[in-house]
């Protein structure tokens, strides 16, 4: 990831990351909840139901899709930290108390835990799915 | 690009170790500062700085072309550089959007460094923060592919400038709440100088993390050369940053 996250963030993926190697996730999901409160069980159970998706070109870039609780589905730039759901634009870019949406924590969760369903588009169609999001209609 | 600004700040200077030869790009970099306060010349010396060095085109993203060259260029302009500086010119901000949500789909090397002047201007015409932050998000992801498709070692930078005004008001302090998130670098710009008499720019660079920061004094000479010397700290003076670790914004 490009992004410099915050350090604790960063500490706590490569903890998980190692967890999850040795099959020992409670550990590693009770740091995660004390850190990120609900949005963590929220994020694991984003996971596990494999609502996740990297839907990547063959020029290389690529872009996150989650399938929320609601129905809906949000986009996430992994690279730079940003997820189109109305939680980000409210508790993390205005107050600024939460380090991630569930939808983020969800996508950082499903990197370091290698899990998550995988799609391929054409350049075209990946542009095509980045301009969606300019102006979502609700 | 942090780093491309401080060698465009430390090149005139003693403190140019030239042991610096390929450093890292560093964090993308946010320059700020009222109108009239030398964010252009900078950003196109900055510009100047990385098409110089062997290592690929630049991407200079602007409203307007520019009517003319910018100060301090002065007669240092070298045309093979200028060459590798590919210009556009994005009228509005759907067609920013479309510019970088397509970025991938661009022939032709990746630059190894994307600027943008006037993002205020861009982000005048769509106050709603969502979209803010995604504009914002997506400059630094299409930063992020230019350095995926660079390859492994190099980095594609990113620097930004944004007017400034003297009254800002809620919506422009909200989108620099969400700049400074996603710019860990900021240099912030203003007409100061550090004697009576004499004129010029003051730049605080803060690199982030990188480092401590810096001050630097910009001048222009009357052949338009841009000049640039560390900001003389005097005893006593509560505004010398140099060496210390005190964060304050200005």
């Amino acid at each position: 990831m490009a992004v410099v996250l915050p350090a604790v963030v960063e500490e706590l993926l490569s903890e998980m990351a190692a967890a999850v190697q040795e099959s020992a996730r409670s550990t590693g999901s009770r740091s995660l909840k004390f850190l990120f409160g609900s949005s963590a069980t929220q994020a694991l159970d984003l996971v596990d139901r494999q609502s996740i998706t990297l839907i990547s070109s063959p020029s290389g870039r690529h872009v996150y899709q989650v399938l929320g609780s609601s129905g809906k589905t949000y986009t996430c730039l992994a690279s730079c930290h940003y997820c189109s759901c109305p939680a980000f634009a409210f508790s993390v870019l205005r107050k600024s108390d939460s380090i991630l949406c569930k939808h983020l924590l969800a996508v950082y969760l499903s990197q370091v835990m290698r899990t998550c369903q995988q799609l391929s588009v054409s350049d075209k169609q990946l542009t095509d799915i980045l301009l969606m999001e300019k102006k979502q209609e609700a | 690009m942090a780093e491309a600004l401080r060698r465009v700040l430390t090149r005139d200077s003693a403190a140019w170790s030239g042991e610096e030869n390929t450093p890292a790009v560093g964090p993308p970099l946010l320059l700020l500062g009222a109108p009239g306060s030398g964010k252009t010349a900078l950003l196109f010396a900055a510009a100047l700085e990385a098409a110089g060095e062997g290592q690929g085109p630049v991407l200079f993203l602007t409203r307007r072309p520019l009517q003319s060259l910018p100060r301090g260029t002065g007669t240092t302009l070298d045309p093979m550089r200028l060459q590798k500086i590919r210009f556009q010119y994005p009228p509005s901000t759907r067609e920013l959007f479309r510019l970088l949500c397509s970025a991938h789909e661009a022939p032709g090397p990746a630059p190894s460094l994307l600027l943008l002047d006037g993002l205020e201007e861009y982000l005048a015409e769509d106050p709603e923060p969502q979209e803010a932050a995604y504009l914002i998000a997506l400059l630094l992801d299409t930063a992020a592919h230019f350095s995926h498709r660079l390859g492994p070692g190099r980095d594609c930078g990113l620097m930004v400038a944004l007017q400034t005004q003297e009254e800002a008001d809620s919506g422009d302090v909200l989108h620099l709440t969400l700049l400074q998130r996603y710019f860990p670098a900021q240099c912030w710009l203003q007409p100061d100088a550090p004697g009576p008499g004499e004129h010029g720019l003051r730049a605080c660079l803060d690199p982030g993390g990188l480092g401590p920061r810096t001050e630097w004094w910009v001048t222009f000479r009357s052949d338009g050369e841009m000049m640039i010397a560390p900001w003389p700290t005097q005893a006593g003076d509560p505004s010398s940053g140099k060496g210390s670790s005190s964060g304050g914004q200005p």
